[in-house]
């Protein structure tokens, strides 16, 4: 990027203010226009983001009749990255509303002089959770890898004890990391233990004092200090998300809102997803008021998924990415088959693991999305990086960030 | 080609000992390893892994497939076992064998001219002081020699055995194994897992702290400071020893297995404790902008961009892409920070508000703060020079614009860019000087404020000669003149109007019977004259001009023009006051009484009110 672009943009920001005076009310008509079409927008790609179908079921539990599953299935990987590239457009448009044309003297006054440095101290919570989530995304890959290894050994013909011991190893490892790493720095620490070693041992367990394993999949995950916490930063983003009265002077209190209310979802949506530390408590609703029309879409989600994370809180969740889930069920199910098994097998069963193999074999091709996933996250690291350094910039102009005390 | 029944024998035995080796299946073969016994006993074991793999091929009934690949799985299960137990087993903190901390003795100026408090992480139980090199010792022959032997320092990558080559070997044939019989991932998590912890204990030795963005932004900028000199040290030992040779194990152990490994095995290992690593360097990168935070940032982003070949060599998979990618970016976020900075700083400033007098019209310490900095900035000058590449925002001379001054640039044609911010930063200082000079209410202080600091800001250029090469001569006599220029209006300010008293015209009448000598009008001149001086001297005794020089210079100037003066009137005119009646009263002082007084000016004291009398 140009290294002149902060000189630049301060210059025409200080040509922009002089021309303001001129031109005011033409500016004020482009304004609401501007204002209006980024409501629009908002309410047009949270509907597309609304799905009215239920997740669909898995081979594990029914017939083995798995059709395809739609691209667009809620909490899938390919849902989330509509959804942050629906988050990068929204920004972009938010941006420009606030910041171009505007007359910087505003953020220094009601409401806006409150309601930025709260936007601000979102920002920076917001970054933290994408950090988080970057490393989340990584123990997710993981799994891929433990699960891709009891694809490999069940789908061998025919199949065999080592085969099936092969694959119970792995998927035992991957459904212990799953509800494990969770549960790590959950109060009930101590029955978490007991439930995850209830899966059996995996097989050929090195001689105990030397097994560390278990605490090996807690330094691979998190890299954050013990304190940290996504919920906590969650609730704090929220904590502040009032609905602005209508009728203030500046006109951006309400995209102010809108966009913040956006980016929490975004990030509540991607905590509540992919496994990151300490989730307990999560918030299940935000504050958003039923009446606001353009909210209409993203409460329906945010109400579809608070009921799942309710339901799956309880038994402790590795997180509601479409794919975890489906592959948790089918890891079990294959486990249960394990547990079960004496070679040679019979027909139906082979038959019955077979469609089984397939579909987790099918949600690990899945989750080669989770690569570009991972840029997408950095790329709104990055643009709200950015949006944060131009709204500092506004700010000093202003002179309402403390003139810096140079002595 | 063997006969059938060998083969099922060799077959046979072989499964036979793997069997007894399954910890699932005797507590005997959990309590020890194999790899703990002797040679012999690990050759057989692999021999019989071997065979197993080979059988593979000959057997064709399904039942003995079946053995056959629960024979495999079960020795794959135990190889596994045995690969993590050698691993833990030579996989202490890194640190205890290889890495020792000394303590180098020449010390080296800090970049901010500022003390910084020692800090006192103990290290292998070492006191570390500012400048700290990192000493390695291979293998166990650790001498810990003195700290007066030359050190090598981090500055290039050096790679180090994590594990002895022994330990190597036998890794490396159990790798071959479990690769060959397509369990090369279990293989991949194994080392993974025990190689991700070894690092994290390595970064906890090295100070390498979890802190989130959130963190940083809330902490002062001095605990911040520590922090960054703490990084960039890590920063080269990670990248240029703990990377490098991580990546060299994976090698030494996995090179042409046959796959890709070596390669997915070292990002696997790397790529989460890289990006935490990067993390810190990022979220300075994007913390709120201020002018004290220059200096660090700058040391961080040259660290980084030394740092970026090596990230490049050590992380050149295509895999790792995403983490080269990342220190490019915080580099130029950092750069950006740093033209950021110096923007604010400017406009910090020319927005300088204080609206209080420096009593004495003393070197104001607006000015003193400024020259400090860019001195510094000059010490920086080689990294700044390649970042600054736009001009000041000056105004224009025809923007009519009051609140900035304006600058021509057709003169400081072919000067670099950051020059250019250099002399703009001068000229806006000065500009706001102007400004708080017209605080004073008497003139003749101002004229002294704008001297005094003009006069500084020469000084603080004189005295750096690579700020010196980048302001410029032309400029530097600019402000010699500006600074002279202000000191001949001070004196016309005080001086001019004191020395109107001790004029000749208007003593003269015409008459016939005086000597020609109004004595009133003489008389009224003394008086005036002792008043003003009086007055003058009174005041300007409390002013201050803080370089002895320049006020001696003033003092000498002074008196030039006051002691002829005063000499002279009195040689002309005394003899009419003292024909006359309390002649002491109106020829108060001696030349020699005003050349003492003179001394007084300037000095920042006040001074008693008796000044002392003629003696005669």
């Amino acid at each position: 990027m140009p290294a002149t672009d902060n000189q630049g943009s301060f210059l025409n920001r200080i040509s922009i203010r002089r021309n303001q005076v001129v031109s005011m009310d033409v500016n004020h008509e482009q304004e609401l226009e501007d204002l209006e079409l980024f409501q629009k927008h908002v309410v047009d790609r949270f509907s597309d983001l609304v799905t009215t179908q239920p997740p669909p079921p898995t081979a594990a539990d029914s017939s083995p009749d798995s059709a395809l599953m739609p691209a667009d299935t809620l909490l899938s990987i390919a849902w989330f990255r509509k959804l942050l590239d629906a988050f990068l457009c929204c920004e972009a448009e938010f941006k420009a509303v606030l910041i171009m044309g505007r007359d910087p003297t505003q953020f220094a006054k009601p409401p806006l002089d409150r309601l930025i440095p709260e936007l601000l101290d979102r920002t920076v919570k917001a970054l933290d959770v994408c950090n988080a989530i970057t490393h989340g995304v990584e123990l997710v890959c993981h799994w891929q890898k433990l699960a891709q290894i009891g694809v490999t050994a069940l789908e061998q013909r025919p199949i065999g004890e080592g085969h099936v011991r092969r694959a119970k190893k792995s998927l035992n490892t991957l459904l212990t990391s799953m509800t494990f790493d969770d549960k790590e720095n959950n109060s009930h620490g101590g029955k978490s233990t007991e439930r995850s070693w209830s899966f059996g041992r995996r097989g050929g367990g090195a001689s105990v004092n030397k097994d560390r394993t278990a605490g090996t999949f807690r330094s691979l995950s998190w890299t954050v200090a013990k304190s940290w916490s996504a919920s906590k930063q969650i609730q704090a983003m929220s904590s502040n998300l009032v609905a602005p009265r209508g009728g203030e002077p500046t006109g951006l209190a309400l995209p102010v809102y809108i966009m913040s209310t956006v980016l929490v979802f975004v990030m509540w949506a991607l905590v509540a997803a992919i496994p990151c530390q300490e989730r307990t408590g999560l918030a299940t609703h935000f504050p958003v008021p039923r009446q606001l029309v353009w909210a209409q879409a993203m409460i329906g989600l945010q109400e579809k998924i608070g009921e799942e994370w309710k339901k799956k809180e309880k038994k402790g969740t590795c997180g509601l990415l479409e794919e975890i889930q489906r592959m948790e069920k089918v890891s079990q199910s294959l486990v249960d088959f394990a547990d079960n098994f004496q070679f040679p097998a019979e027909a139906e069963k082979v038959e019955e693991v077979a469609a089984q193999v397939t579909e987790l074999a099918e949600i690990c091709q899945k989750m080669d999305e989770l690569v570009p996933l991972q840029q997408q996250v950095r790329e709104v690291f990055h643009r709200i990086v950015r949006s944060r350094a131009e709204v500092l910039d506004v700010l000093d102009q202003v002179g309402k960030m403390s003139t810096p005390v140079l002595y | 080609m063997e006969p059938p029944e060998n083969t099922a024998g060799a077959i046979e035995s072989a499964e036979k000992i793997i069997l007894r080796w399954d910890s699932t299946a005797s507590e005997e073969a959990r309590e020890r390893m194999i790899f703990d016994s002797d040679r012999q006993e690990i050759d057989r074991y692999l021999q019989a892994v071997d065979e197993i793999q080979r059988s593979m091929e000959s057997v064709t009934v399904t039942d003995d497939q079946n053995k056959v690949n629960g024979a495999i799985q079960i020795a794959m299960a135990r190889l596994e076992d045995e690969f993590r137990n050698i691993l833990i087993s030579h996989t202490g903190p890194v640190e205890a064998e290889s890495l020792v901390e000394s303590v180098r003795s020449t010390p080296r100026a800090d970049s901010t001219g500022v003390d910084f408090p020692e800090e006192d992480y103990s290290f292998e139980d070492s006191v570390v002081s500012k400048e700290v090199e990192v000493e390695f010792h291979v293998g166990e022959s650790s001498s810990r020699s003195s700290s007066s032997s030359k050190y090598q320092s981090t500055t290039s990558i050096r790679e180090i055995d994590l594990i002895p080559s022994e330990a190597i070997y036998d890794l490396r044939s159990i790798a071959e194994r479990m690769i060959s019989a397509g369990y090369f991932r279990e293989c991949v998590q194994v080392y993974g897992s025990v190689r991700k912890s070894a690092m994290d204990a390595s970064f906890r030795q090295l100070g390498i702290e979890k802190l989130s963005i959130g963190d940083i932004q809330r902490l002062e900028w001095e605990v911040l400071e520590t922090k960054i000199k703490k990084w960039i040290r890590a920063a080269k030992v990670c990248i240029r020893i703990l990377f490098a040779s991580e990546k060299k194990l994976c090698e030494q152990i996995f090179e042409g297995l046959g796959t890709a490994s070596d390669d997915s095995c070292f990002i696997e290992t790397v790529k989460g404790p890289a990006i935490q690593l990067f993390n810190f360097a990022e979220a300075i990168s994007i913390s709120r902008r201020s002018p004290e935070k220059l200096f660090k940032i700058l040391d961080l982003h040259d660290a980084l961009s030394d740092l970026l070949p090596d990230v490049d060599v050590v992380f050149e998979s295509k895999s790792a892409e995403s983490i080269r990618v990342q220190a490019a970016e915080i580099q130029s976020r950092l750069a950006e920070a740093a033209r950021g900075i110096l923007s604010e700083f400017e406009n910090a400033i020319l927005r300088e508000p204080s609206r209080i007098p420096v009593p004495g019209g003393t070197i104001h310490p607006l000015t003193r703060y400024v020259m400090n900095y860019i001195s510094l900035i000059s010490d920086y000058k080689q990294t700044l020079i390649e970042l600054i590449v736009s001009k000041p925002p000056t105004g224009s001379r025809y923007s009519g614009d009051p609140t900035t001054p304006d600058m021509e640039f057709a003169e400081l044609e072919g000067r670099t860019p950051l020059a250019l911010h250099l002399i703009w930063i001068i000229v806006i200082l000065q500009f706001n000087l102007d400004g708080k000079s017209k605080l004073y209410k008497d003139a003749s202080l101002a004229h002294l404020f704008m001297m005094n600091n003009v006069h500084y800001i020469v000084q603080k250029i004189k005295g750096s000669p690579e700020l010196r090469e980048m302001i410029g001569d032309d400029y530097l006599k600019k402000l010699t003149g500006k600074f002279r220029q202000a000191a001949t209006s001070y004196q016309r300010a005080t001086w001019v109007r004191v020395l109107y008293c001790l004029r000749d015209e208007g003593l003269h009448v015409s008459g016939s019977f005086s000597s020609g000598v109004s004595k009133s009008a003489l008389r009224e001149r003394f008086k005036t004259f002792n008043a003003m001086f009086e007055e003058v001297h009174r005041t300007q005794a409390t002013w201050l001009i803080p370089d002895n020089q320049l006020r001696e210079e003033l003092r000498i100037s002074i008196s030039e023009k006051l002691i002829p003066a005063y000499r002279s009137f009195l040689g002309r005119f005394r003899s009419h006051i003292e024909s006359g009646k309390h002649p002491e009263t109106y020829i108060k002082y001696s030349v020699e009484d005003l050349e003492t007084a003179v001394l007084d000016f300037f000095e920042g004291y006040p001074v008693s009110q008796h000044l002392r009398r003629r003696s005669q």
